[in-house]
Parts: C-alpha cells; sequence; structure tokens
C-alpha cells in the first residue's frame, strides 16, 4: 500500500486542527486519563494482597507494581476510541462531507486518535510519576528490552487502532456495535493482561491468550520491556504480533469496502 | 403524598414509553451477562493463585460482585438518567422550566426519568449474590436480611448524594457532560473487597469517598464476615451525605443564570 504525499500532509493538518479541539476539553480528558489509572491499581492491589511478603508466581509486590505501571503507559498508548469517535460518525451519517474529501475518513478516526493521546499523556505522566515514587516499583529494564518494547508498543497501538475501526465499522450494518464491542474488551480484560499478567493464567487459557490477539494489543510489550519473555517466547510474540496487525489490517480494508458500498447517510 | 403521585407518574411514564424498546432489554440483558461473566472470570483467576484474598473467599467476593452490579444497576436505571438530563438542560438552558414547576426542583431534577430496562443489572446481580450465597450454604436469617435491605438503602444513598453533588458542578463548570466519570473512578474499586488497598487508600476509600459502604459492607453483613466498622454508620452515612448533597444543590441552583445571560 502506498500512501501518497498529500494524504501524509491530509492527515497531519488533521491531528494538528484536532489536537487544538481536544485541547478545549482538558478536564475531561484529564479525567479519562485517571480512568486509565485505576483499574490497574485495583489488580495491583489485588496481587499484592496475595503476594503480601512472597510471591505469586515469581511475581513480587515491586514487580507487580512495575507492570502494572507499565500497563498505565501502554494501555492510554494503545487504547482503541474509535468506537466512540468514528462509529457515531457513520451512524449520525456526519461521514458523508469526509467523504467527499480525496482522503479516506478512516484517516479522520486516526487523526483524532493520536491527538487524543498525545492530549491526555501530558496530563497523564504527573500523576504517573507520583504513583511511581509511592508504589516503589522494581523495573527489570535493559536498552534491548526498551528499544524492543518500542517497536512492540508501536504494532500494538497500529493492531489496537485497527480493531477499534473494525468494530466502529460495523455501525454501517447494527446500532449494537457496542454489544460487540464489550466483548473485545472483556476478553481483553481476561486475556489480555489487565486483571492478572499473561504468565499469570492458568494452563489452556495462557496457550489461548498467546494465540489470541488480545495480548498483542496490550499485555505483549509490558512483558518485553520487563524482560519476562524468554528468546524463544519473544520470537513466537512478535511473529504474532504482526501477523495478527496484517490480518487485521486485511479485515478493515475489506469491511470498509463492504460498508461504504451500502452506506446511505442518515434519512436516505 | 403528592410526592409520590409525582414520582410514579413519572415512572408509569417511563414505562410507558421504554416499553416501544423492547429489544432493549435483551440487548443490556445479554452486555450485562457479559460483563459478569467476565468479572467472574476475572475472579477465577485470581482465585486460582489463592483461597482467600484478604481473608474472601470465592463465593464471598461473589456475593461483593453481585452487590456491585446490583447497585450498579439502581444508578443506570433511576440515577443517572434523570441526572444527565440536567446537564445537558443547564447548557442548553432549557432548566429553566424545571424551575418553573411547582415542584422542588431537587425532585424533579432527580426522579424525571428511569431506563428500565437496566434492570438486566439489578437482576443478575441479584443472581450472583443468590449463588454464592447458596455455595455458602449460608443461613439468612429475616434479621441478617433485614439489616442487609437496610446497609444497602445507605448505600445507594451514599451513591445518590455523589452523583448528585457531581452533577451540581454543572452550575460551575457548564461543560460536565462526563463529570460522573469520577463516580466510576472510584465506584469500579468497589468490584473488590477495600480491605485489599493499601491502609491509606482504604481510609479514602471508606470516608472520604465511601465506596466500602456501598459493596463491602453489605457484602460482609449477608455473608456472615465480621464488618469494617460498625454497620449501623451506613444508613448515618447515608443520610449526612444526602443531606449535604442537598445543601449543595441549593448552592449551585443560586448560581444558575440560564443560557442567554
Amino acid at each position: 500500500m502506498t500512501i501518497r504525499r498529500a494524504t501524509l500532509a491530509g492527515a497531519l493538518a488533521l491531528t494538528r486542527a484536532e489536537v487544538a479541539d481536544m485541547f478545549q476539553y482538558r478536564v475531561v480528558l484529564f479525567l479519562y486519563s485517571l480512568w486509565e489509572v485505576v483499574h490497574p491499581i485495583v489488580y495491583l492491589a489485588v496481587w499484592g494482597a496475595i503476594a503480601g511478603e512472597g510471591d505469586v508466581g515469581g511475581l513480587r509486590l515491586s514487580d507487580f507494581a512495575a507492570y502494572y505501571l507499565t500497563f498505565m503507559l501502554v494501555s492510554h498508548v494503545t487504547a482503541a476510541i474509535e468506537i466512540y469517535t468514528f462509529g457515531p460518525m457513520i451512524q449520525q451519517g456526519e461521514l458523508s462531507p469526509h467523504l467527499l474529501r480525496p482522503m479516506n475518513p478512516v484517516w479522520v478516526a486516526a487523526a483524532r486518535n493520536i491527538s487524543y493521546k498525545s492530549v491526555s499523556m501530558l496530563l497523564l505522566i504527573p500523576v504517573w510519576i507520583g504513583l511511581v515514587i509511592i508504589l516503589r516499583p522494581s523495573f527489570t529494564v535493559t536498552a534491548g528490552s526498551t528499544a524492543l518494547f518500542v517497536v512492540s508498543l508501536v504494532v500494538a497501538a497500529l493492531l489496537s487502532f485497527l480493531v477499534g475501526t473494525t468494530f466502529a465499522l460495523l455501525a454501517f450494518w447494527t446500532t449494537r456495535s457496542f454489544s460487540f464491542w464489550e466483548i473485545w474488551i472483556g476478553l481483553t480484560f481476561l486475556l489480555g493482561g489487565q486483571v492478572a499478567p499473561v504468565e499469570l493464567l492458568p494452563g489452556f487459557v495462557q496457550n489461548l491468550a498467546t494465540a489470541l490477539p488480545m495480548r498483542y494489543t496490550l499485555g505483549f510489550p509490558i512483558e518485553v520491556l520487563l524482560n519476562r519473555l524468554d528468546a524463544g517466547e519473544l520470537a513466537l510474540g512478535f511473529a504474532l504480533q504482526f501477523a495478527w496487525l496484517i490480518a487485521a489490517a486485511l479485515i478493515v480494508r475489506t469491511v470498509w469496502r463492504a460498508g461504504i458500498r451500502q452506506y446511505s447517510a442518515v434519512g436516505a | 403524598m403528592r410526592i409520590l403521585r409525582i414520582v410514579s407518574a413519572f415512572l408509569r411514564a417511563a414505562i410507558l414509553k421504554e416499553t416501544a424498546y423492547r429489544a432493549e432489554l435483551v440487548g443490556n440483558l445479554f452486555r450485562s451477562v457479559i460483563g459478569i461473566a467476565v468479572a467472574v472470570g476475572g475472579l477465577a483467576v485470581v482465585f486460582s493463585h489463592t483461597s482467600e484474598l484478604s481473608g474472601w473467599r470465592l463465593e464471598q467476593a461473589m456475593v461483593l460482585l453481585g452487590v456491585y452490579y446490583l447497585v450498579q444497576g439502581i444508578v443506570q436505571t433511576a440515577l443517572s438518567p434523570s441526572l444527565n438530563e440536567v446537564v445537558s438542560e443547564v447548557r442548553k438552558g432549557t432548566f429553566d422550566y424545571v424551575l418553573l414547576k411547582p415542584v422542588p426542583s431537587l425532585l424533579l431534577s432527580s426522579t424525571r426519568r428511569f431506563v428500565v430496562w437496566h434492570v438486566a443489572d439489578v437482576m443478575l446481580g441479584g443472581a450472583i449474590i443468590a449463588i454464592g450465597l447458596i455455595r455458602l450454604e449460608a443461613q439468612i436469617t429475616f434479621g441478617v436480611a433485614a439489616v442487609f435491605v437496610g446497609v444497602m438503602v445507605g448505600g445507594v444513598a451514599i451513591v445518590f448524594s455523589i452523583w448528585l453533588a457531581l452533577t451540581t458542578l454543572v452550575f460551575w463548570f457548564v461543560r460536565v457532560e462526563n463529570i460522573t466519570m469520577i463516580f466510576q473512578l472510584f465506584f469500579d474499586t468497589g468490584r473488590y473487597p477495600v480491605e485489599i488497598y493499601p491502609f491509606w487508600l482504604r481510609q479514602l476509600l471508606t470516608f472520604v469517598f465511601p465506596v466500602a459502604f456501598i459493596t463491602t459492607v453489605p457484602a460482609q453483613t449477608i455473608t456472615g464476615r465480621e464488618p469494617l466498622v460498625a454497620i449501623w454508620l451506613a444508613p448515618l452515612i447515608g443520610v449526612l451525605a444526602l443531606l449535604a448533597a442537598a445543601r449543595f444543590w441549593r448552592i449551585g441552583l443560586s448560581r444558575y443564570t440560564s443560557a442567554s445571560s
């Protein structure tokens, strides 16, 4: 797929406009960011309560702290918000003017995604630093793991965006895309590394989590950064992450083409 | 008496209006089932590594989860629809019409809308509580049940007060469509017993933002666990919170200037 220069320039302009727009909603964005802080803290508390002075499956309290603190940043960077930003555009017919522009409206969703995250990240960072000071995590990070982390994080964010867009595109056919989205959210909660690091999931569930895409939008980059994986697991993880990324890109393209063909705005 | 008549009229109107959207019940039931299945799955993962979470057994934690969904269902059925409307009305200036009616504005603002289909959460929450209690083989006497209901009412009063106080902020900040997220933010910590949290957070969740009284304390009373605090505190804090929130509402109301001014 080649992206034309004009499209890139357009995407950049869109992102700038969206960032300016987002800054109006600083307070609300701050609240959203806090929400992303609360859930990891709940599960950190759960595992901390179980671990006590000892460990759970080799993870001590400070390891859980490192895991869930990283989780906060990763879940923020990879959050899929398309069901809220893009889905309603289709449902309410606001997609129409965007179709007249010489670039795919999915770029609007992308611009919104990037601007939302960059603005709210600014608000999240001070809270996060405060939590690092309070929770005293043991970050087992190396230069190599950081480099791999950046790669896996970017892929995770892309994959998550494509998945979110796919679910948002269901609005072409149904007004209940939220119900489907909740299934995905639920599976991510259980298998993506939220309720527990994937390595703590019981046997067959862990295999399921390794195969399915949810972990690659969330838990995998954290495990990479904190050196929780051996070489074989790393290779398998990256292979599956890229495979899911390609699959998701193909799915989005197919769904978009099928959807746009039967789109008829509102009142048509 | 008159108040009761007004509220029941609203409720009737809501039911009439919503019977037009019967499929919503199926949709909501579906979403609630998924939500609860995932939450119970989460508990299963946690309890696969331990038999006790801060002294709570799996069945007791399930009852607590049921209480959480019960309260969540009440919020979405009866509290949030009305109060969210206040936020949009104040922004648009149409809140004038509420003030013009010969009914206390607070009553009208908090009982106008009911989204009856969200009782799906209430039903499923109740079911989870029942399953947990049966598996515990708990002996529920009439006395225990009565105390449980009393504590639950206190918890719901606290929830209403917090929600109302957050809504009242609209009179200062106008654009607060998402302000009630703050409630959800703290409320989500109530899916697990408050004992799991470190000391300072536990105090915060008990006395400042009393989530403990909304889920932990009711679940403790019915599963026969030693209560965290004296249980009569729950209704007392409920009443105090209601009074404080109503007072705050009046202060906020005095700042309302409609839309054009």
